[in-house]
């Protein structure tokens, strides 16, 4: 165990320090990576309670596609809570994403398609409850949300990359 | 002794000729008063300050200032504080430099989170936090502090716990670079403080565990007395006493509650595994902890695992609570004797307090039902008197003869003295 600071200690924290420096950047290069190179869908809320934004800088989205039929479930043996699951969301030009199935397995989507990661949160007699680990919402300082007092429904724009990781992108209004 | 007191007390030692006027001036002299030391703070509290104003500048234009400023600032204030760690490290100051170098990595934690919110970006799996542990790992093999070896550890419990409510799976990586790297880096270099922290890390994860995967409570003693078992290994007998500490408390809590409500089948019948996997894994673990005293020379804490046996398989009823009472007055007896044995104060008291609380169980759950209310009270304050005069006797007595025996025989063995037992 090395204790005083002598040259190969240095660098060896040298080394340390810049592979976290790496890590972060890597980090940061994923979320725009996902971006540049992600696909883009569109996934709509519902009307989000903005009370919350007066103690915390996020807000709570519930989508729609956070609930599906069960007849919608793909897999071997009946969802399970904490299950990871993959989405099959059926995107067409511009227009919301809709549950088209929800699989135990990776799957390749095709067009017109898209997969999204998630996890079953509760099994019910005829739906199934999903998260997306995009629920909380951020809202920059800028956003219309951050001046509106009713809660509205939200259009939120997602990109998802080749490696399967996604992030919000944007969100707006939905007008219907 | 502070300067203080010398000075205020010396006076009458004067008066009463213990010490002459000369020598009263002389031991003054000797402890120089410590206005210094408060005057050497005023800087580090003046950083402190101006530190905050910064921080609290950033944060509140966090959300206005522009990806890569903010992207520049994490990693400048990360690199900055490892830099000046060892800066300080290098002119001698080890408090000041492992603090920042602590601080540094906590920045590293902070800006993988802050990162992952500036692009929204979703973590599927725990790899993103998992470089947090490991790095505190690693940095805590390249200095000897004990707060960066207590950092992994704490951060290896948060990242477990983040892992388990927001993800919903148990990472195993991070169970094992505690365990392994942590451990490892302790059985070393034991410290007293370390091993408590440790061992309670290690039962916090293994508690996530079983509350994730809807296992019976009772497999959280299967890894709380493997870690038990770890410390029987162990050469330092302190450091091992204090890993032993908690899983001690939490199997003496179990037992308790045991006798409290294992009267109620419903509360048994969700305390039984498998008998033959639960059994088998409980085994391979006494056979390690026993191996380990064996090896050590430490068999006299054997009767520690008198409160891991598996009563709850008893039916539920009278029987299991009455089975349970008689396992904790074993164990007060059995700690009572080795303090008696030893001779030492502390775990006399220890077991004098086990054996009224386990008095105290037994009588308010056999007899409630059966006494009058005034009788019922009356009969438990005379019980508790008499056996608190009983056993202060005894104590007395015992300390009485084993100074004596210490006085006139040799130094007494320290080796025959186990330091503890769960109540630390």
């Amino acid at each position: 165990m090395l204790t005083r600071s002598t040259p190969s200690h240095r660098l060896l924290l040298r080394l340390l320090v810049a592979a976290q420096v790496l890590y972060v950047l890597g980090v940061a290069g994923a979320g725009y990576a996902t971006t540049a190179y992600g696909q883009h869908i569109a996934l709509a809320t519902e009307p989000v309670d903005l009370h919350g934004l007066q103690y915390e800088s996020f807000v709570r989205l519930r989508y729609a596609a956070a609930k599906a039929p069960l007849a919608a479930w793909r897999g071997a043996s009946p969802p399970q809570p904490h299950q990871a699951v993959y989405v099959l969301l059926a995107t067409g030009p511009d227009s919301l994403a809709t549950v088209a199935g929800v699989y135990a397995q990776e799957l390749k989507p095709a067009a017109g398609q898209a997969v999204l990661r998630g996890w079953v949160d509760d099994v019910f007699p005829r739906t199934l409850s999903l998260r997306y680990n995009l629920e909380r919402y951020y809202v920059p300082g800028d956003s219309p949300l951050r001046l509106g007092k009713t809660g509205p429904p939200l259009r939120v724009q997602v990109s998802i990359a080749p490696w399967g990781q996604a992030r919000i992108e944007g969100v707006r209004l939905l007008k219907r | 002794m502070s300067y203080k007191f010398l000075e205020t007390e010396s006076p009458a030692w004067v008066a009463e000729g213990l010490i002459t006027e000369a020598q009263r001036a002389r031991l003054l002299a000797r402890y120089p008063p410590e206005a210094v030391q408060a005057v050497g703070l005023l800087p580090l509290l003046g950083s402190i300050l101006v530190g905050l104003s910064a921080l609290s500048v950033v944060a509140a234009n966090w959300e206005r200032l522009p990806t890569p400023l903010r992207l520049g600032l994490l990693l400048g204030s990360l690199v900055a504080a490892y830099a000046g760690g060892e800066y300080f490290l290098r002119r001698g100051n080890r408090r000041v430099g492992h603090g920042l170098i602590g601080l540094g990595l906590v920045q590293f934690g902070v800006g993988i989170i802050l990162t992952s919110r500036l692009y929204q970006l979703v973590g599927y799996d725990v790899s993103g936090l998992l470089a947090w542990v490991v790095v505190g790992v690693l940095l805590s093999y390249l200095y000897t502090s004990q707060t960066l070896v207590l950092l992994p550890i704490i951060i290896g419990a948060a990242v477990q716990t983040y892992c388990t409510q927001a993800l919903g799976l148990f990472s195993y990586a991070t169970l094992g670079l505690v365990a392994l790297g942590s451990g490892y880096r302790w059985w070393r270099r034991p410290d007293t403080l370390v091993a408590s922290v440790l061992a309670v890390g290690l039962l916090w994860q293994a508690a996530l565990w079983v509350v994730l995967s809807h296992s019976k409570i009772t497999w959280f003693f299967i890894p709380a007395m493997l870690v038990y078992a770890a410390g029987d290994w162990h050469r330092d007998r302190p450091a091992a006493r204090a890993l032993q500490g908690p899983p001690l408390v939490a199997a003496y809590l179990f037992a308790l509650g045991l006798a409290l409500f294992g009267e109620t089948d419903q509360y048994a019948g969700l305390l039984r595994p498998p008998v033959l996997a639960y059994l088998g894994a409980l085994a391979a673990a006494f056979g390690l902890s026993v191996a380990g005293k064996r090896q050590r020379g430490r068999l006299a804490s054997l009767p520690d695992w008198l409160l891991l046996l598996p009563g709850f398989y008893l039916p539920g009823g009278l029987p299991l609570a009455v089975a349970t009472l008689v396992v904790l007055y074993a164990h007060a007896g059995s700690v009572l004797a080795r303090a008696h044995r030893s001779g030492e104060a502390e775990q006399l008291t220890l077991g004098t307090v086990l054996f009224v609380i386990a008095t105290m169980v037994a009588y308010f759950k056999l007899t409630w039902a059966f006494l009058d209310k005034s009788l019922f009270f009356l009969i438990g304050g005379v019980l508790l008197l008499s056996l608190s005069w009983y056993l202060r006797r005894r104590n007395a007595q015992r300390l009485a003869a084993g100074v004596a025996t210490t006085v006139g025989a040799a130094p007494a063995t320290p080796s025959a003295s186990p330091e503890n037992g769960p109540a630390r």
